[in-house]
């Protein structure tokens, strides 16, 4: 008896921190950044960056020297990336990946892990504003004023699968999106969960807040190193979980790995398809479109499923 | 007003070759008018220097071995040459040419930068 | 009003080193939240005293120091130099080599436009276009590789002539590379027009109305965006301008994408006006001989670079070194209207109207002596400059 217990500890002990939680899914971040950006240098006409390269970045920048800034709170500035990896990471826990035991499940773990995953854009925005930098500061700026636009539509988008599976539970919702494609009876609530999950992210075209040309690296002006290791790790890792969360909400489910692969990268392909089609947009666009258009489709959703629920009563 | 009017260039490249060149692995052929190094034909020099007054780097140094016998070097600077080839026009003999061969000229050495071109006299 | 005077400003350095500046100038941009209200730009980190370093070269070596002012208008730079030179020589060049002078002028403005065009799609984010556009730009660079066997710094005039000719290998070249850009540029204009997120960032940002081109001084494509009649190649043709007229283009909406409107119109100009001139270019020599000392006198030279009026002043004694050259770069003639337009509008757009008038710094930077009111000259030496120099820097830092 005692035996099993410690066996069962140990394995999912392994399971979260090695495979497929954890370190594996650092690693498969680290992949996903490359399909990323090789698609993306191939959809330009160019060679791309080899297979190793995002590692190879990680690798580097771990090895070097972290330069703290004077002026800034250096424990702040040392432990805001940690807590942002660590937020995506504890953020896994609750996710349908095949073969992960949903230990932690509880009623409402789709709103923890929403915020979860906004943990890095908070941690970002944080970080930026923690240094007297000029171009973090307008980052920081930035950073919060998106997040802010983007949680709410993103978490409605996320809300309307849950709210026809019955339940707030993710393992639950999954149960009941599996098979089904909520994609043709919520169309409005799959495009603004993806729209949503760009903003989150900062991808290109609404990554105003990381503006290369206006403000440099944004909040992460003042990063470099393991701190910026760290964050380019958390959002690598956070892209996926959201691909994940959408594929498995929408798209019929990641019941088995390869099912998983094939609808992430699906939808990977429309996020890096986006990016390469439009311009960057400004801040005040960004948020404009959010509230004006992001919503109201939304709310629309809302009001379609209320209605077909009343009268299939 | 459209929306992403270059969606038909990202399907095209998304299904072929990138355009990059993928030069060390593999190089395309210079033109044939490339300017690279230069190359100095001594047989008709007669030692004007006006290739070296015109060239504007200061990159070429005329010396005279033995003006009787018209035997003639020509000092090279390649790194200080900027390939604009006024040498080569100003030449009215036509001992100058521009290689279009060479002209990978990096060097971790800088002996390659000092080139003297033409015999000295004791080999004849 | 009092209390946004007492208010900290927030100011944002954009340079000397910056991602959206390939060369080094500072503008530094005080903003309130996200709102430019005031601009300071400080010019001269580029400053090569070229113009002072030609006075101790010949006239054969200066023609390449000046064509080393800028690097993506090469040709023009050198162009300017040898009209004004031959003109003071009394030398008239073969029909000929006028005509392969324009030609290469023409395929440097295509060069320069396609260059602006991924650069000012780069500062707004979309990279696609930026790509996609120096890839078609490489057409150009081949052609002038080929041409004359260098990509940048072409150096294809000399005085008195060229040095390259155009032949049937060359000609079929251009021709070909020509019809396939004037689809790409179709394509582009059609983007620069039509795609809604791109005029997002373009249709009516930093709108410069005709009377303010006027009063700013602007000139080149900028100027023409906002409806200024204003190209050396028709109002003071030079070369072979006169027999091959350039016609104009203009808009009257003055905004961003007026600009981009212009400069991707102007391609089609430039690949008509190469076509026609290929079709009937004259036979003849490429150079003529020209003396090495140049006869005294001065003379104004001017011609139409890709971003916009090229003013070259030449002064010689006589001898074979010339005695003063004075340049005038389009930039430094649009720089105030960026400094002056961009104060309302939004810190994101600074790149962008930034790249619109598509700067050139190094060529920008020449000195110009302010001594108004001072009425006193001083020569210094070398060690007196120096010195100057530093304790003006400690007194800044201080
Ligand atoms: S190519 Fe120009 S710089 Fe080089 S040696 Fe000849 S004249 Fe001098
Ligand atoms: S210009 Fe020609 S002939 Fe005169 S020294 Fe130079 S290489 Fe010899």
């Amino acid at each position: 008896m005692g035996s099993t217990t410690i066996k069962d500890v140990l394995l999912s002990l392994i399971a979260l921190l090695i495979f497929p939680g954890g370190l594996f899914l650092l690693f498969v971040g680290l992949a996903y950044e490359w399909i990323d950006r090789k698609l993306l240098a191939r959809m330009q006409n160019r060679v791309g960056p080899r297979w190793f390269q995002p590692l190879a970045d990680t690798i580097k920048l771990l090895a070097k020297e972290e330069v703290v800034p004077d002026a800034v709170d250096a424990s702040l500035f040392i432990g805001l990336p940690i807590v942002a990896l660590a937020g995506v990471l504890t953020a896994a826990i609750y996710m349908p990946f095949p073969g992960l035991p949903p230990v932690g499940s509880f009623p409402g773990d789709l709103i923890v892990t929403v915020f979860l995953l906004s943990l890095v854009t908070i941690c970002l925005g944080l970080a930026g504003a923690n240094t007297l930098d000029r171009f973090s500061l307008v980052g920081a700026t930035r950073a919060l004023t998106q997040l802010f636009a983007y949680e709410a539509p993103f978490l409605l988008a996320l809300l309307g699968p849950a709210f026809v599976a019955g339940s707030w539970e993710i393992s639950e919702i999954i149960g009941y999106t599996d098979g089904r494609w909520l994609l043709i009876t919520q169309p409005f609530g799959f495009i603004v969960a993806v729209i949503g999950l760009i903003g989150k992210l900062e991808i290109p075209p609404l990554d105003a807040p990381e503006a290369e040309t206006e403000i440099v690296a944004g909040a992460l002006t003042e990063y470099s190193g393991r701190g910026l290791a760290l964050f380019r790790l958390g959002k690598g890792v956070a892209l996926v979980l959201g691909l994940t969360l959408i594929a498995a909400f929408y798209l019929g489910g990641v019941a088995t790995p390869l099912l998983f692969l094939a609808k992430t990268l699906v939808l990977l392909l429309v996020i890096v398809g986006i990016h390469a089609l439009f311009t960057r947009l400004r801040i005040d666009q960004t948020v404009g479109l959010w509230w004006r258009y992001g919503t109201l489709l939304v709310l629309v959703q809302w009001l379609g499923i209320i209605i077909w629920q009343g009268v299939m009563i | 007003m459209k929306f992403g009017t270059m969606l038909g260039d990202l399907t095209i490249s998304l299904f072929s070759q990138p355009s990059t060149e993928r030069y060390p692995f593999e190089r395309s052929e210079a033109p044939e008018r490339l300017r690279g190094m230069l190359i100095w034909h001594p047989e008709d020099c007669i030692g004007c220097g006006l290739c070296a007054k015109d060239c504007p780097a200061g990159a070429l140094d005329v010396i005279v071995l033995d003006k009787e016998s018209k035997k003639y070097q020509l000092r090279y600077y390649p790194d200080r040459c900027t390939f604009c080839a006024q040498c080569v026009y100003s030449c009215r003999q036509g001992c100058l040419e521009m290689s279009n061969e060479i002209w990978e000229l990096a060097a971790l050495d800088r002996s390659m930068f000092d080139i003297i071109f033409g015999d000295c006299l004791e080999n004849g | 009003m009092s209390e946004v005077g007492k208010r900290e400003t927030f100011t944002i350095p954009i340079g000397p080193q910056h991602p959206a500046l390939k060369e080094p100038e500072h503008f530094l941009i005080s903003v309130d939240g996200e709102i430019v209200t005031d601009v300071v730009v400080r010019l001269g980190y580029a400053h090569r005293g070229i113009e002072k370093a030609v006075e101790s070269r010949t006239w054969v070596q200066s023609l390449y120091m000046l064509e080393r002012i800028c690097g993506i208008c090469s040709h023009i730079h050198a162009m300017a130099f040898c009209l004004g030179v031959e003109q003071l020589a009394g030398v008239e060049i073969p029909p000929r080599a006028q005509a392969i002078r324009v030609i290469v002028a023409e395929i440097e403005r295509i060069h320069s436009h396609l260059l602006w065009l991924g650069v000012s799609a780069h500062e707004a984010g979309f990279d696609t276009l930026f790509m996609y556009s120096w890839r078609d730009r490489e057409k150009i660079m081949d052609l002038l590789e080929g041409l004359s066997g260098n990509r940048v710094n072409y150096s294809v005039n000399v005085l008195g002539g060229v040095k390259y000719d155009i032949d049937g290998a060359q000609e079929t070249a251009i021709r070909e590379a020509i019809s396939f850009l004037e689809e790409r540029t179709r394509h582009y204009l059609e983007v620069v027009t039509k795609d809604a997120l791109f005029l997002q960032r373009t249709r009516g940002i930093g709108v410069m109305t005709r009377s303010q081109a006027e009063v700013l001084g602007t000139v080149g494509p900028t100027a023409r965006a906002s409806n200024v009649y204003r190209d050396i190649r028709v109002e003071a043709p030079y070369a072979v301008y006169d027999k091959y007229p350039a016609r104009i283009i203009l808009d009257n909406r003055g905004d961003l994408e007026a600009r981009f409107f212009v400069r991707i119109t102007e391609l089609f100009e430039s690949y008509r006006l190469i076509m026609e001139i290929l079709e009937t270019l004259p036979d003849g020599d490429l150079s003529t001989r020209i003396p090495r000392r140049i006869n005294a006198g001065e003379t104004v030279s001017r011609v139409e670079a890709p971003r916009g009026e090229l003013f070259y002043f030449i002064k010689s004694n006589g001898s074979d070194i010339p005695e003063r050259i004075r340049a005038r770069t389009p930039t430094i003639c649009n720089m105030m209207s960026v400094v002056k337009l961009l104060v309302g509008h939004q810190l994101a757009d600074v790149p962008m109207m930034l790249a619109g008038i598509d700067p050139c710094f190094s060529c920008n930077d020449r000195m110009v002596v302010l001594n108004r009111g001072r009425n006193k000259e001083r020569l210094l030496t070398w060690e007196a400059l120096r010195q100057y120099g530093i304790d003006y820097y400690k007194r800044r830092s201080a």
